[in-house]
């Protein structure tokens, strides 16, 4: 827990200067000024009470706008400054540092949202809107003159991250953090390094081995100086704020020791299905997924082991999950933890009823596990036809396709799906040259470089396409007794005009999509998003694209949304470079929209601790007042979020969120509600 | 500006978004840049765009800011209307050499107000309406260009110096010569952006004769509310249209043309369009002739849903010719590939939703080696994916490949996380002391 930092003292009283107020009524171009008539408006609240100046502009976020405020600052002694413009998450710090730039306090400066509150949702009355425009402009004008001068809150922040995941994305963001001089610590759930990559045999678009590149990239991360890593390890509690987020990490045991790892290994007799392999194979409850995994000792697989000893050299032993907790500080969060295959329902597409019916990423696992030149067999029968059906659990139609658990279809394309079957089908035609193969698709998504070229080779290698609708997919159903192929796949194929057809197959292959993996316990220990598809979600697609709202916690990788691996290194590295930006300074800045506490109208009665939905945000404190010890409240900023439930609470108005003032709200809402034709008069 | 000799950590060649992206990213980061763009102004491709998919963000809410924000950057040194002559290494870093080109306008002195602009009688046409609309021949690049400077076009001019008249700065000067200059860079990072496919490109969509065949970035200005006409219309007759078709794949997963790759971004931008387009015309009727439609990025699936449900129609289809009837209607002869039959179809306007190809020329200074797509090569994609063949120079953005603007940000700090690591390597910082 950081220190309690004394209540920010109340802002000087300020010299009682004349207040000038600058309003400024942004086109947005045309995203307002199509619906609000932006002139009327700026004319309007010209008019008002201490209002200097009053101006429109197509774009006052542009150089060339932000130009003509820090001018009006500068030249005509403008002292708050209210901005009618787009929704203040876009456009807030511009304006921000425009008003610091011209030599005001940046707090001094209102954001009135005309686009999101007015223009986009009256697009079809402009009068209205045009009328709620004024008001909003008019309330930002009453609170802007009662605003005062603010500093932000200054944090040290730690030069040390958190990278939680340690697939390719996980593994590249922490070498390329550590790389700018920030130490990392790297956690990883399961006991060995490198995610999903390593499930993979050869991946498009370069037909390079997975495993010897995870390997490569692993040997860059140990030989990095600053990072530390943490297998069989999780998160299991975070407080704090950006630039110093407490962190608790809760690390098993690997179980065995290195001298005894290959004789406990031998002797140990459970087995369970082996989730490397898709559960197609079993493996020992000692194990290790493959050979050259990092790191190469052997680990118990604790959630399988059913506690009964193991007998070596004649000894009985029972394995030892001993627990370590580790405490960290880490002034930023990066998560990684990657994406898990679509599992599909039963019965979808036949899967968990026809034994014939397997998904792709069990398709790669099993060719691999066929040793070249023999050929393809499934459950003991050799293939001779089978058919990769695309879009399973990706791309879903409300009301065509049954939701998922939370009542969602998953409508989004997982994009890697087109490009993996496709080249997994070019694998299959070289390896088993005499194999039927069947591509049903509803468009083929081979957009990435070199992907296209893929799709080619797969038309030369006489891979049948058939293409299908997403409302009217294929069916499978086991072939009648006699029939020369076990399982039929009836589909209206399009690219032979709707024509219904039948295709006999010995394996039907689900090209399964990805859901992001179940971080539940992450979502709600740092508060943040997940989109309606699931993923976490970024702060903005195009202004801060690796970055949460939560400010200090950034994405890297499918944890994001689907992706390949070239773009989930991409992403880590960007999420590297936020890190990097965020601490290389070894401090950052918090707005100081927290609350604070008048100690003259405090009494003590601790109703807003009560309220407080934070930790350590709000404390009573003992102070002596004229020789008696009397509680009142305090702020420690740094934890505060400003979410104001403190305010609501305290019944004697003693606590304000800063720049979000009770008598601001007062004002703006007296504003707001003059009477129309006070309004009109003044707009005459 | 000063053209002194310049020594700086990285320089990023290019000012588009991905070229401005990188450069904050690295000088947030403390390190010294240099941003050096061809054009009078940064921007790119971005800013001349109306909205911009999958948020429907207008574009210049979105560019504009990023462009000031590299113009006050304290560690952003920004260099306009510069070429880059060539780049040699030198000392563990790059020497490259460059130009700035004659604005005939001190860039010192000029204030933006834009008089010699409202004095100039020539009118010529404006590239960043991509010729729909014109501009005089001294000029500001366009309102929100940065830095708001002037230039001035020397192929059109008459020299009847009326601009320099009314110059209250005294900034206009007709004897300014090429500049050269040199900068040192540890590191570079490459954000040279993309080029459409010529609209003549392919003869049996008309060469780029038929007047009412545009190519998808006239149609951005048409739909931006800072466009020439500030409504859609047919540059034929300027009538409105009430029947436009998209042609998809237009230049690009087309062996003929040796651009076999995909381009990514012309789907989405085709869906774009058209949702832009209803709500400006409600009227019209929207096709979009397509192969495969490619909504792959987070969010895009949905967005090509909501298309369908305003009334775009999909036609399935391979567009094999576009000719012109006697009216200047476009007439597309469309092989429906799910019905197996050929139907000829007349609209009002027909966008050719054309490919990117690399800027021509672009690279000649940096000399780079090239993939089969002639973007920038990539050696080791699943490795570094932004590292080019030479150590220590990045790329970033559509110049390693087709790519939408998220990536294209995306990448760019992926670019400047690989640079800043470079530098700092290079300069052998003890990191952990
Ligand atoms: C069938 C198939 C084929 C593919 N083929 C290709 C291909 O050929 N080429 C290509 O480029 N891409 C391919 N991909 C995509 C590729 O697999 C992914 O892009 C890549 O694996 C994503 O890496 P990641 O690090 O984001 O996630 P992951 O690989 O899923 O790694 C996430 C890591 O985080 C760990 N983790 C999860 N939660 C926690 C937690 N709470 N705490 C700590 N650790 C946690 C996990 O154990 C895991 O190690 C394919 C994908 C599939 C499904
Ligand atoms: C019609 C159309 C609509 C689009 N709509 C969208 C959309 O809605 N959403 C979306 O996400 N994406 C959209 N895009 C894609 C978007 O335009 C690109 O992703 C983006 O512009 C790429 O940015 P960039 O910086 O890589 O390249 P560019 O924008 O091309 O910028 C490159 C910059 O480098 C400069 N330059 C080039 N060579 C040199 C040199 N040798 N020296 C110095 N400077 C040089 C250029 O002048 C230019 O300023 C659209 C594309 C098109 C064609
Ligand atoms: S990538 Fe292809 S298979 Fe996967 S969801 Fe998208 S369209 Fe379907
Ligand atoms: S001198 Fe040239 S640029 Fe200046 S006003 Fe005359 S024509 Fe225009
Ligand atoms: S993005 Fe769409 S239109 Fe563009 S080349 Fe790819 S498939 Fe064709």
């Amino acid at each position: 827990m950081p220190e309690n930092t004394p209540n920010p003292e109340s802002p000087a009283p300020v010299e009682p200067e004349e207040i000038r107020v600058g309003v400024y009524t942004c086109h947005c171009g045309g995203n307002i000024s199509h619906v609000v008539q932006c002139e009327r408006v700026a004319k309007m609240v010209g008019k008002l009470a201490n209002v200097a100046v009053s101006r429109t502009d197509p774009s006052f976020c542009s150089d060339a706008g932000q130009a003509i405020i820090e001018q009006d600052i500068k030249e005509l002694g403008i002292n708050r400054v209210v901005i009618g413009a787009c929704a203040p998450s876009l456009h807030e710090q511009t304006f921000r540092g425009a008003v610091t730039r011209a030599g005001l306090n940046p707090y001094l400066y209102h954001h009135v949202g005309l686009r999101e509150q007015d223009s986009w949702v009256h697009a079809s009355d402009e009068e209205g809107a045009t009328e709620k425009a004024m008001r909003l402009m008019a309330a930002g004008v009453a609170k802007a003159r009662l605003l005062d001068p603010l500093d932000p809150i200054r944090l040290g922040a730690e030069k040390q991250a958190l990278v939680i995941g340690g697939g390719v994305a996980g593994l590249r963001a922490a070498l390329d953090i550590a790389r700018q001089g920030i130490r990392v610590t790297l956690v990883e759930k399961s006991p060995f390094l490198g995610g999903r990559m390593a499930q993979l045999e050869s991946i498009f678009p370069t037909d390079e081995k997975p495993r010897q590149l995870l390997h490569d990239l692993i040997q860059a991360v140990t030989a990095q100086v600053g990072i530390t890593i943490f297998t069989q390890a999780e998160v299991t509690g975070v407080s704090g704020y950006v630039g110093n987020f407490s962190i608790q990490v809760t690390q098993h045991a690997r179980g065995v020791s290195p001298e005894m790892a290959e004789a406990l290994t031998a002797a140990c007799t459970q087995e369970t299905p082996d989730p490397f392999n898709y559960s197609l194979t079993r493996r020992k409850v000692i194990y290790q997924p493959y050979p050259g995994c990092y790191p190469a000792a052997p680990a118990v697989d604790w959630q399988h082991y059913d506690g009964q000893p193991i007998q070596v050299n004649g000894k009985s032993i029972v394995l030892q999950d001993d627990a370590l907790v580790h405490e960290l500080i880490a002034g930023a969060i990066v998560l990684a933890t990657g994406f898990d295959p679509y599992e599909p329902r039963q019965g979808e597409y036949g899967y968990g009823e026809l034994s014939q019916v397997i998904t792709l990423p069990q398709l790669i696992r099993h060719m691999a596990l066929v040793k070249n030149g023999e050929t393809l067999t499934w459950n003991g029968h050799p293939v001779r036809s089978a058919a990769i059906i695309h879009c399973v659990g990706s791309r879903e139609l409300d009301g065509v396709h049954e939701p998922q658990a939370d009542g969602q279809v998953n409508n989004y394309c997982s994009r890697v799906c087109c490009t993996a079957s496709l080249h997994t089908a070019l694998e299959m035609r070289q390896r088993f040259p005499r194999l039927n193969i069947y591509e049903l698709y509803q468009d083929i998504r081979a957009y990435g470089r070199g992907h296209e070229e893929i799709y080619r080779h797969t038309q030369n290698a006489a891979v049948r396409f058939v293409r299908y609708h997403g409302d009217d997919g294929p069916k499978v159903i086991a072939a009648p007794k006699g029939d020369p192929y076990p399982v039929l796949v009836q589909v209206k194929d399009y690219l032979t005009y709707g024509e219904e057809i039948e295709i006999p197959v010995d394996l039907v292959v689900l090209a399964v999509g990805m859901m992001p993996r179940q971080v539940d316990d992450l979502v709600n220990m740092l508060k943040i998003s997940r989109g309606a598809d699931r993923f976490l979600l970024e702060a903005h697609p195009k202004l801060r694209p690796v970055e949460m709202a939560v400010r200090g916690i950034i994405l890297a990788g499918t944890a994001q949304g689907p992706m390949n691996i070239q773009e989930s290194l991409a992403a880590a590295s960007a999420a590297a470079a936020k890190a990097a930006s965020l601490l290389s300074l070894g401090k950052v800045e918090l707005p100081p929209f927290v609350a604070r506490v008048d100690p003259a109208k405090c009494n003590g009665n601790g109703a807003c601790v009560t309220a407080c939905l934070e930790e350590g945000a709000i404390a009573l404190q003992t102070f002596v007042e004229n020789g008696v010890e009397v509680q009142r409240a305090v702020v420690t900023p740094a934890n505060c979020t400003g979410c104001g439930a403190c305010v609501g609470a305290c019944p004697n108005r003693a606590i304000d969120v800063q720049a979000w003032t009770l008598a601001q709200y007062d004002a703006m809402v007296d504003a707001i509600a003059m009477d129309w034709p006070e309004l009109v008069e003044v707009e005459k | 500006m000063s053209l002194d000799n310049l020594h700086v950590d990285a320089l990023v060649v290019g000012g588009g978004i991905a070229g401005m992206q990188s450069a904050l990213d690295l000088g947030d980061q403390g390190f010294q840049v240099a941003l050096v763009e061809c054009e009078p102004s940064i921007g790119g491709k971005m800013i001349t765009l109306s909205k911009v998919f999958p948020t429907l963000d207008c574009c210049s809410c979105i560019t504009t800011p990023k462009m000031s924000a590299v113009a006050h950057h304290p560690n952003i040194k920004l260099f306009t209307y510069c070429d880059v002559q060539s780049v040699q290494e030198a000392d563990g870093g790059y020497r490259v050499n460059l130009v700035q080109k004659p604005r005939y306008v001190d860039a010192s002195k000029c204030t933006g107000c834009r008089e010699c602009e409202y004095a100039c009688p020539i009118t010529v046409p404006s590239p960043f309406d991509r010729g729909l609309g014109a501009y005089r021949t001294i000029r500001v690049p366009f309102s929100t260009a940065v830095p708001q400077v002037a230039v001035l076009d020397m192929d059109y001019c008459i020299l009847c110096g009326k601009c320099e008249k009314v110059c209250a700065a005294k900034a206009v000067d007709f004897n300014q010569q090429p500049e050269p200059f040199e900068i040192q860079a540890s590191t570079l990072v490459v954000a040279s952006g993309f080029e459409l496919t010529p609209l003549g490109a392919k003869k049996e969509y008309g060469g780029g004769k038929l007047r009412n065949v545009i190519d998808p970035l006239m149609m951005e200005r048409f739909l931006a509310p800072t466009g020439p006409y500030g409504r859609v219309l047919r540059p034929g007759d300027g009538k409105e249209p009430t029947s436009i078709a998209y042609v998809q794949c237009a230049g690009s997963r087309d062996t003929t043309l040796g651009i076999e790759y995909c381009s990514r971004v012309c789907c989405m931008y085709a869906i774009k369009q058209a949702m832009l387009i209803s709500g400006a015309l409600p009227l019209a009727e929207i096709t979009i002739y397509y192969m495969d439609i490619r909504t792959f990025g987070k969010g895009y699936e949905q967005f090509y849903q909501n298309a369908q449900a305003m009334g775009v129609e999909f036609i399935r289809g391979k567009v094999a010719s576009i000719r012109e009837d006697d009216d200047q209607n476009p007439v597309v002869k469309v092989e429906l590939t799910e019905e197996g039959r050929t139907i000829e179809r007349t609209h009002d306007l027909v966008v050719l939703s054309l490919g990117m190809v690399p800027v021509p020329g672009s690279n000649t200074a940096l000399n780079l080696p090239l993939g089969s797509d002639k973007f920038i090569a990539i050696p080791a994609p699943n490795a570094s994916p932004c590292a080019t063949a030479h150590p220590g120079i990045f790329v970033t953005g559509a110049a390693m490949g087709p790519m939408d603007i998220v990536d294209s940000i995306v990448t760019a700090s992926s670019a400047a996380a690989a640079a800043s690591a470079y530098i700092r390597e290079h300069k052998k910082e003890a990191v952990y002391a």
